[in-house]
């Protein structure tokens, strides 16, 4: 609280400047406090609960339940899976992101738009629905295409068990490679042609030049994407309980889930989740490094060159490839959704039984899938304005103040990205659970745990804005009489509307499908669209749970709709403005 | 209108024992006067004019506006309980509102009605000659007219204090001097105080009533643009404000009001100065290229020194010669282009005393006089 105090002394000095001493609370002070405290109680306090819940034995301070955590059968065959499958994604991720990348950055590949959509289509679409659906397709008895295969074609050595290491890691890196894609294609951009150039005129060929010459220049980005895809990777509870489980291979976040049955093992709990921690957190520490650390690569901005690099017949290939991608991330798994939902009983005779009854089921039948997407679309909307709400303050704080022990709240911010869904859950059970307030199995823990967790993002877009925004737009505001909130209402915010704005999209999309840390937290009041569907998956009911799957893509599609023809219209209107002042690259 | 009491005033940013931005800095701007804050960038100037805006608080020493005491280490009035104007080198025109939005800004904080407000945008945007702009968005504009927005946006409140942070430094030349006038204009049509921070010695010359010199955080002389040029303080101030010979010399005699100083075998000169130092010490004699007279030594007459062209550039409206004496010291000298003179001509180089200016002699340390001085002010 008392950065809080002595931040709000810093408010008016504008960024890089020293803090000037002020006289009593304004109502900065106020709102830059209320940011402060709410960070404390969404992460700080939890996880100071958990850390004290895991060492807490019959009498005293313990390490019984690390010993267990660490040296029980168990516990280190969960662990090794999870690595396992970690760096199996992580491989895969890079397999299938890097090619794409470099395709779409660097060389003339025809229709660069597939990529694109594929990439964020994979990122979007939840791997426990990828899984869902997979599981229709491959499941080693039922799954149409090893029927298909094994009864029909027959050729059973076709079929492929998807209850296996191999079928997790398929579905995982499915949804993963996006971040290799992503870090990876941006940082291609950025590479200068002369470098590749001088290559080519002291005799490298273009393979060779690709090689050697550009793969070193962004192998820190690549490392950068490959662990983020791992960290992403291992927190899955989802696709880790669909596919795992039934081949009994368990991993961390379905051990800890494990954890939870009667009699719940708290403390155990509390230290696998802290182990969990670490492993993320070191695995994003070297991703920042990495990233930190490339300092060779030409980051010129829009001064950078980019000379497409002509592959001849060989674009052909890798659009091939990238329709595969394709066909296996997003038309297989969707097809299968679709047919699904549409199916009176999943079999190879879909024709003979189209049906919307699944749909009139999930949407106007079963009150509780009724409540679970009301409930989500209520908390992610909640979760995603107050994540954005506190990021603003705490970003405006870490951008333009001086106030001492602002990286740290910085720091408190972003600590959430290395939570693992479940690990948050179990961090806000240990806290909550201690205090005399019934939280617990109501829609506020919900909400505690979404806006703990993507809090990271509302942060960053808020900071990302924010840094566009020249301080001395605010400055000239406050030389005319505007005070604080008045200059923020009127300036700050509608200039970095836009940023805000894909932020709280950003929180919506990944909240209304979150599955990972609600399993923990729910009851029948409170179940979520997720959790409804993981429910009605275990019962068997098929054919309803992809019906409930398409309602989920659906809503996910009208947000993305929604928000990006308000961002072309709000393009249209003031984005040109917005550039003459702004310095730095998009947003 | 309003007068700015500046008394002690200091400033640093690493803490209160760190290097200071601007040390003890004592300023009287008199109430509507025009005062340049010029100085290289890095100087303090930037500083101190945030600290009379209040965005930033002082470590030490006070300001009073209009005899009010706005800033010191004890309390400082925030920004927009000052009243005072601010425009912004990079103009700082909110993207996202008009024209008129953004000049009505201030009008509405203070709760002008709707018909005045309009009266009072119209009659700033005929000050700043942007009648009929009002609906542009500031992407719309040029440089030029984003700054006459922001000058608008300034004045329509009526500050007694404007405050411009380079306000032209992001224009092209041509429309720099255009504004420039235009700004002066402005000035005196309305009174205002401004205090403007500029780096560029001729732009504090052609605009201010009064010039504060500012280098390593510490005034070098307050004076006007001819006393500043003219009769700089110290060589600090005359490097500054424009090209200057350096000569090394020795005093030989001073009587409080003239000192003779000895600059070469051969070449003495009386100046109606106060001696800098006591005969015997070495001091260094100023004076501008443009003060030095050419003439083929054929034709000279009086006092004269006999020298040799060894480098002669035409510039259109002056010719830069670089002439060697006997010694080998090479003086620059700037002469109107009607006298002809050729690389390897013999020439007589006159040097008025009334144009030179003594200083102690200085350790070598400082910026190189003469040719590259131009440079810093790009």
């Amino acid at each position: 609280m008392r950065e809080a105090d002595s931040g709000a002394g810093a408010v008016r000095t504008g960024p890089r400047r020293q803090r000037g001493r002020l006289r009593p609370p304004r109502l900065e002070t106020w709102v830059m406090a209320a940011a402060v405290a709410a960070l404390v109680v969404l992460v700080v306090l939890p996880l100071l609960f958990l850390l004290v819940g895991s060492v807490r034995g019959e009498g005293g301070l313990s390490f019984e339940h690390f010993t267990e955590a660490l040296t029980g059968r168990l516990y280190l065959q969960a662990l090794k899976n999870s690595l396992v499958l970690g760096a199996w994604t992580g491989l895969f991720s890079v397999l299938i992101g890097l090619p794409m990348a470099w395709a779409v950055s660097r060389t003339n590949v025809p229709c660069p738009g597939l990529f694109h959509i594929t990439a964020t289509l994979a990122y979007l679409s939840p791997p426990f629905l990828t899984a869902i659906a997979y599981v229709n397709l491959f499941s080693p008895n039922a799954g149409v295409i090893n029927v298909l295969m094994r009864d029909v074609v027959g050729a059973s050595w076709l079929t492929f068990d998807i209850f296996s290491m191999s079928g997790l890691v398929l579905v995982t890196a499915l949804h993963t490679f996006p971040f290799v894609f992503l870090l990876a294609s941006t940082a291609l951009q950025s590479v200068d042609s002369s470098y590749e150039e001088a290559a080519q005129i002291l005799g490298a060929g273009k393979l060779a030049t690709a090689l050697r010459v550009t793969l070193p220049l962004v192998a820190p980005a690549i490392l950068a994407g490959t662990l983020l895809a791992f960290v992403n990777a291992i927190a899955l509870f989802g696709s880790q309980a669909i596919l795992g489980l039934p081949g009994r291979i368990v991993t961390l976040p379905t051990r800890i889930y494990a954890l939870f049955d009667y009699p719940p093992q708290y403390g155990l709990a509390s230290a696998l989740s802290l182990v969990f921690i670490l492993i993320t957190v070191a695995a994003l520490y070297l991703q920042h490094r990495f990233l930190a650390g490339r300092s060779y690569v030409t980051l010129a901005g829009k001064g950078a060159r980019s000379q497409p690099v002509d592959l001849g017949w060989f674009r052909w290939v890798l659009l091939g490839f990238c329709a595969v991608v394709f066909l296996v991330a997003i038309v297989l798994p969707y097809g299968a959704l679709i047919a699904v939902s549409l199916s009176k009983s999943w079999g190879l005779s879909f024709w003979q039984n189209l049906t919307l009854a699944n749909y009139r089921f999930v949407l106007f039948e079963y009150n509780v899938t009724q409540r679970a997407i009301l409930n989500s679309l209520m908390l992610a909307t909640l979760a995603a304005s107050i994540a954005v709400l506190l990021g603003t303050v705490i970003g405006w704080i870490d951008v333009r103040t001086r106030a001492p022990g602002r990286r740290l709240l910085d720091y408190a911010a972003l600590v959430p990205l290395g939570l693992p869904g479940i690990v948050m859950a179990v961090a806000l059970i240990q806290f909550w659970l201690t205090l005399p307030i019934a939280l617990y199995g109501t829609l506020a823990i919900l909400l505690l745990a979404y806006v703990g967790r993507y809090i990271p993002l509302g942060v960053r877009a808020a900071n990302t804005s924010l840094r566009q925004v020249d301080p001395s737009l605010e400055e000239s505001a406050r030389v005319l009489g505007a005070s604080w909130g008045r200059t923020l209402s009127e300036i700050t915010l509608p200039l970095i509307r836009p940023g805000l704005f894909a932020g709280w999209l950003l929180v919506f999309v990944p909240v209304v499908q979150e599955l990972s840390a609600s399993i923990l937290l729910f009851s029948s009041g409170s179940i979520t669209l997720a959790v409804a569907v993981y429910n009605l998956y275990e019962t068997g009911a098929t054919e309803p749970v992809a019906a409930l799957a398409m309602v989920n893509m659906a809503i996910i599609a009208t947000a993305l709709g929604l928000a990006s023809w308000l961002a072309s219209k709000g393009a249209r209107a003031r984005s040109p403005a917005a550039e003459t002042v702004r310095t730095g690259a998009t947003a | 209108m309003a007068a700015i009491t500046i008394r002690g005033l200091s400033k640093s940013y690493a803490g209160a024992d760190g290097p200071a931005a601007i040390s003890d800095l004592t300023l009287d701007i008199a109430d509507g006067q025009f005062v340049t804050l010029l100085g290289p960038s890095g100087c303090g100037k930037t500083t101190t004019l945030r600290l009379i805006a209040g965005f930033i608080a002082p470590d030490a020493g006070s300001i009073h506006a209009d005899q009010r005491l706005v800033s010191s280490p004890e309390r400082v009035v925030p920004p927009e309980e000052r009243g005072m104007g601010m425009v912004f080198q990079n103009y700082a025109v909110w993207p996202h509102k008009t024209v008129y939005e953004n000049i009505v800004f201030g009008l509405r904080l203070r709760k002008v009605k709707a018909q005045e407000a309009r009266t009072r945008v119209e009659s700033a945007l005929s000050l700043v000659n942007l009648t009929g702009l009002e609906n542009r968005l500031p992407s719309e504009l040029s440089g030029g007219q984003q700054q006459r927005v922001a000058l608008a946006r300034s004045l329509v409140v009526e500050p007694s204090i404007l405050l411009l942070d380079e306000p032209l430094s992001n224009l092209d030349a041509k429309l720099r001097e255009r504004m420039r006038v235009e700004l002066k204009e402005l000035q005196r049509r309305t009174g205002i105080t401004f205090v403007y921070v500029t780096h560029d010695q001729a732009e504090a010359l052609a605009l201010s009533d009064k010039i504060a010199v500012i280098h390593g955080g510490r005034l070098q002389q307050f004076g006007t643009p001819r006393e500043v040029y003219n009769r700089p303080a110290s060589r600090v101030v005359a490097d500054f404000m424009g090209l200057v010979n350096l000569l090394p010399a020795a005093v030989v005699a001073a009587d409080g009001h003239r000192t003779g100083v000895r600059i070469g075998p051969g070449w003495m000169l009386a100046l109606d100065t106060d001696a800098a130092a006591a005969p015997g010490h070495a001091v260094e004699v100023a004076i501008r290229p443009e003060n030095i007279r050419l003439r083929p030594l054929a034709r000279a007459e009086g006092p004269h020194q006999p020298a040799r062209i060894v480098e002669a550039a035409f510039l259109g409206n002056i010719v830069d010669y670089q002439v060697a004496l006997d010694d080998n010291t090479v003086l620059r000298v700037q002469a109107h282009p009607l006298e002809e003179l050729a690389v390897g001509d013999a020439v007589a180089v006159h040097v008025d005393p009334a144009h030179c200016t003594l200083f102690a002699a200085s350790p070598p340390t400082g910026p190189a006089p003469g040719p590259d001085k131009q440079g810093a002010d790009a």
